[in-house]
């Protein structure tokens, strides 16, 4: 099961170290002890929210400030979850790390994977999200390891991000088979971009589930 | 407050602000309460978040430049390897050599 677990995960590998070197080489620039930024990746384990940290950390924000655009910044997943109220399990450890350790790229691949017959699936999805985490940290670590010494030109490789996504996108193509759930989140992506530019993640995933909602109740109503 | 309790701090309160968002759907929605409307929207989540997660990605790519030229070129190796092959592996390995080949040089 690991190595299954493993080998499914490879892709985010591709996504996880170059963005977590990205993120270690801009942190040092902080100048704190390089392995602040693998414990950054340790317990905080969020793209985003950890870019967006090294701004806030070099301007001195208070913490309230930082409690606030944190949860604003992650709360596209609130989303996430729905799709694993069932399959993480019972209350346990392992579900509240695999909660802990629901992010973008976790959730794309096991909302697109098919667990293998013969796996529990609450396990097989901990190793993914443990491998994730793994390589996110790996990143994190190997570029503010080698802020000073970096020889290899990283430059574009944070296209592996993009690729990733596009490949789950077709993966999801292939699984649904439905256009309308893509028809709405373009339309939604969309308005979000020329409104909301600034929260596009978040109005685009509200606006989708929104339609997609109010869709099927005027289905459910004109069937009855 | 010194500078290392200070990110101490803020790592602190970003874990458990992080951890809230994430955690909140599995708080609000127990195991085994599912409706057909629940289903449903988690059902159609994940294609419109794919959706959604690709365009945010591409949103800065400037158009009129050479730019927006090589990322659809990246895009149609990624795309038009994984609809032949299906292996993600090398869809996302290959379209990001060929971005980043066209970044550096």
């Amino acid at each position: 099961m690991i190595r299954s677990a493993l080998k499914i995960s490879l892709p985010i590998l591709f996504g996880f170290v170059p963005l977590g070197i990205a993120f270690g080489l801009l942190f040092q620039e902080l100048g704190y002890p390089w392995y602040f930024a693998s414990l950054m990746g340790i317990f905080v384990y969020a793209g985003a929210a950890q870019f967006m940290a090294i701004g806030l950390l070099s301007s001195g924000i208070g913490l309230l400030e930082i409690a606030i655009s944190t949860f604003f910044l992650n709360s596209r997943h609130m989303f996430y979850g729905l799709a694993f109220l069932e399959s993480f399990g019972n209350w346990n450890l392992r579900k509240l790390y695999l909660i802990f350790g629901l992010t973008d790229e976790t959730y794309a691949l096991m909302t697109t994977i098919k667990v293998p017959k013969h796996f529990t699936k609450e396990r097989y999805y901990f190793f993914i999200t443990l491998f994730a985490q793994m390589y996110w940290v790996l990143g994190c670590t190997i570029g503010a390891l080698t802020a000073n010494a970096l020889s290899f030109n990283t430059n574009g490789m944070e296209f592996a991000a993009t690729a990733l996504f596009v490949v789950l996108l077709i993966e999801q193509w292939i699984k649904v088979k439905r256009l309308l759930p893509f028809i709405i989140a373009f339309i939604a992506s969309g308005i979000a971009l020329f409104f909301f530019i600034k929260h596009m993640l978040l109005v685009a995933i509200i606006l989708s589930i929104g339609s997609i909602v109010l869709l099927r109740l005027i289905k459910t109503n004109s069937n009855e | 407050m010194n500078e290392i309790n200070y990110l101490l701090a803020v790592m602190l309160v970003m874990t458990v602000s992080t951890y809230i968002t994430r955690l909140t759907p599995f708080l609000l929605f127990g195991k085994g309460q599912e409706s057909s409307l629940l289903n449903y929207i988690s059902k159609s989540t994940p294609p419109m978040v794919m959706t959604i997660l690709v365009i945010y990605m591409l949103k800065d790519v400037e158009y009129f430049t050479f730019e927006i030229v090589y990322t659809f070129i990246a895009l149609l190796v990624t795309t038009g390897l994984h609809i032949y092959k299906r292996n993600a592996l090398l869809s996302i390995v290959s379209g990001t050599v060929v971005y980043m080949i066209f970044v550096q040089t």
